[in-house]
């Protein structure tokens, strides 16, 4: 019982970090079409930033915005500079894929070129442990959980009640009507890569927080939870992401605790597929 | 929003070989005798990236003190020699294509090192196809009877190693174990010899887990070994994997440590580096200890190495923290050993052709009757320029290759200084190892 209470607490914190991030790479997918697989490459950038930070004896916490607002320009020019003309030359959603892997390449072995191939780690206190039952979490985690919150709250407040949320809600489901109803898609195309470029930074660095050791190539398998926790969800789904997101992370680590840890991401992706199969558009998505 | 299902499908498998993408760096090939003047390149096929990254700036570091200690000496027959990295990523399917572009690539190569357990059982027989002479610092026991006649290894089996680390585990009255090894070849091959030697010992094997190298956490797994109750925990998985782990033990189990006993792999700088950053240094280097290869501190030969190796601080690409430590890295003492082997036999075969100078590798390390015991490169030629048989004996002690070209030292105890200096604090006897050998 005690293990399976530790983690159900280690289920809830992998899944508040999964959660920033599945919100936002959804977010984005939905609204700009772009199947953006470059964004756990700027997560790590956004990471690698706030270490920089930290390392010339700046707060982690403030190396937190810097990467924030760093990823969120990034993202934005990485829509002006790459995919943006690919997709006025009408590249097909797959060679869109392809460009955004190239990209991921670009980015992440760029970063190992100037950080290194060696992992590293922020300087920060953990504080002190919170005990409760079998669950074990620190004040960092207990603030990484409360961060997802309010990042989720705020997805949640900004889709459903603001013009911007739902000229992105519009624009998502059909493009060329939310422009013939006077949407300025393209402008609210930008301000989404600077939003979901934010919460990539955010997530890049909660992520290299609550990982402890972090190196280039960190989140590579940690997309392929993003992805699980988007599909599963519904993609471009943000609701079905937050969801997505609580399945997984608990599921992950609450299969851990009974079978081989190292068979963990196999349980990820035996309950994609298993929910694939029977709705193949995902928790949340729209069915045909 | 507009996905359908087979894209869904196409899309998730590209995602997915975003985990395996590699990429290589490439120097030279080629095996005959290099051309008059031409510089010899000494490559170095190791992890330069991924969670072993750090073993490819270790051999690399050695190289760099080698060779520059050898060019000082005037080179080998003409030529100067220089190093190059090829980087394998620890992944075998990365290393062959790695290993094939470096044959394809260049025409002077002379020597390659490094070869670690990752990837040596892919790559040894691609080199040895090559006739390119070889020192790999694997310890993996598919090389103690196979020959492979370009191979060499200064390094023992790792099967050695797990009875070193068991063997660390009595001499500090340890009782219940725990192990956590990462997922990766180089680190699976030590779990066997380790359950066998600690059933052997009398001891309790509390857990056994396996480490992801590529998760972000394993709380989980540290929780696991928490509730198993360990005396100490013996690992090695290499990369953030150790240091998380530690992190996350020292979390959970109430910002106290559970000792821990590394492999000599352990006995880096990045290492060191990344598991003080976990954990603080005070809490990391009071709760570890590592097996490592005897290796010399002192003496004319270790004076030698130390003043090359140490040269060659600040130049080395992708070498952090304490440099000092590269001082007792096992890949850098052994593989500073090999590349002196490996220049004297050329000088001693007047070839820089690995199938005409190897078999003098073993002549030059095993040494003939009379043979003069020389301790560096410069002092070895002058000795071969005089007509004398020589025995080269490096920081890394006496070499003794059997037929399979293997040459297996004995093992120390080594722990960290909090400044991250390497300490010797005890050696372990072949009768200690062979009482728990199966």
């Amino acid at each position: 019982m005690t293990i399976f209470l530790a983690s159900v607490g280690f289920g809830l914190v992998t899944a508040s970090v999964l959660a920033v991030a599945a919100v936002g790479f959804t977010l984005q997918f939905g609204v700009t079409d772009v199947l953006n697989l470059a964004y756990g490459a700027v997560m790590i950038a956004g990471a690698f930033l706030a270490y920089v930070i930290n390392q010339a004896g700046v707060n982690v916490w403030i190396g937190l915005v810097v990467a924030v607002v760093a990823c969120s320009a990034g993202s934005v020019l990485l829509n002006s500079g790459v995919y943006s003309p690919f997709q006025r030359r009408g590249a097909s959603p797959i060679t869109m894929v392809i460009v955004s892997l190239g990209m991921t390449l670009i980015i992440e072995f760029g970063v190992q070129a100037i950080a290194g191939g060696t992992s590293v780690s922020y300087t920060l206190s953990e504080g002190p442990s919170v005990h409760a039952g079998g669950l074990v979490l620190t004040t960092v985690q207990l603030v990484v959980i409360g961060l997802s919150i309010v990042v989720m709250a705020g997805t949640h407040v900004l889709l459903r009640y603001t013009r911007l949320g739902k000229a992105m809600r519009a624009t998502a489901a059909n493009k060329s009507l939310a422009r013939n109803c006077g949407i300025r898609t393209s402008r609210v195309i930008t301000i989404t890569w600077a939003l979901t470029g934010a919460l990539c930074g955010l997530a890049g660095v909660i992520f290299a927080i609550d990982a402890g050791s972090f190196d280039a190539t960190a989140t590579d398998l940690f997309l392929i939870m993003i992805l699980a926790a988007v599909f599963l969800g519904g993609p471009g789904q943000a609701y079905g992401a937050m969801l997505g997101a609580v399945v997984i992370g608990l599921a992950t680590e609450i299969s851990a605790a009974y079978i081989t840890p190292s068979y963990k991401y196999v349980v990820a992706f035996v309950v994609l597929l298993a929910m694939l199969g029977v709705r193949p558009a995902g928790l949340l998505g729209a069915t045909p | 929003m507009k996905f359908t299902t087979p894209v869904t499908g196409i899309v998730l498998l590209v995602a997915a070989i975003l985990t395996g993408c590699s990429s290589a760096t490439s120097s030279g090939g080629g095996t005959g005798s290099a051309p008059a003047g031409a510089a010899l390149t000494v490559a170095d096929v190791a992890p330069f990236s991924g969670p072993d990254a750090a073993l490819g700036p270790t051999y690399l570091a050695s190289c760099y003190g080698a060779t520059s200690a050898i060019n000082s000496a005037g080179g080998v027959l003409g030529h100067q020699l220089t190093c190059k990295s090829v980087d394998t990523r620890g992944d075998p399917a990365d290393a062959v294509p790695a290993v094939n572009q470096m044959f394809a690539s260049s025409s002077n190569l002379g020597l390659v090192i490094g070869c670690t357990s990752d990837e040596a059982a892919s790559v040894v027989p691609v080199i040895n196809a090559h006739k390119m002479a070889m020192f790999c610092m694997t310890g993996q026991s598919e090389f103690d009877n196979v020959k492979f006649p370009y191979f060499y290894r200064l390094v023992p089996p790792d099967l050695e190693e797990s009875y070193a680390m068991v063997a660390i585990a009595q001499q500090l009255h340890y009782n219940r174990i725990a192990l956590a090894f990462g997922n990766d070849i180089g680190s699976q091959t030590f779990i066997q010899p380790a359950i066998a030697a600690i059933k052997k010992a009398g001891m309790t094997l509390a857990t056994n887990q396996t480490l992801d190298l590529h998760a972000t956490t394993f709380r989980t797994e540290a929780e696991a070994i928490i509730q198993s109750h360990p005396d100490v925990i013996m690992t090695e998985a290499l990369g953030a994997a150790d240091p998380t782990l530690f992190g996350e033990i020292k979390q959970l189990n109430g910002g106290k440590m559970i000792p821990i006993i590394g492999t000599s792999a352990a006995i880096s700088p990045p290492f060191f580096k990344s598991a003080a950053a976990a954990v603080g240094a005070t809490a990391f280097t009071s709760n570890f200890h590592a097996d490592n290869l005897v290796v010399e501190s002192s003496g004319p030969a270790f004076k030698t190495f130390s003043t090359a190796l140490l040269a060659e601080q600040g130049k080395v690409p992708g070498a952090t923290g304490d440099f000092t430590t590269y001082l007792s890295a096992p890949g850098g003492v052994h593989l500073y050993d090999g590349i002196n082997l490996a220049a004297l036999a050329m000088l001693m075969s007047k070839s820089t052709s690995p199938s005409v100078y190897g078999p003098d590798i073993v002549k030059i390390g095993n040494g003939v009757p009379g043979a003069t015991v020389c301790y560096s490169f410069a002092s070895c030629a002058a000795s071969l320029k005089a007509g004398k048989a020589i025995r080269y004996e490096g920081p890394g002690g006496p070499t003794s290759f059997d037929t399979f070209h293997d040459s297996t030292g004995i093992f120390q105890v080594d722990t960290y200084s909090a400044s991250g200096q390497v300490n010797v604090v005890g050696n372990l006897t072949a009768t200690q190892l062979r009482s728990l050998s199966g």
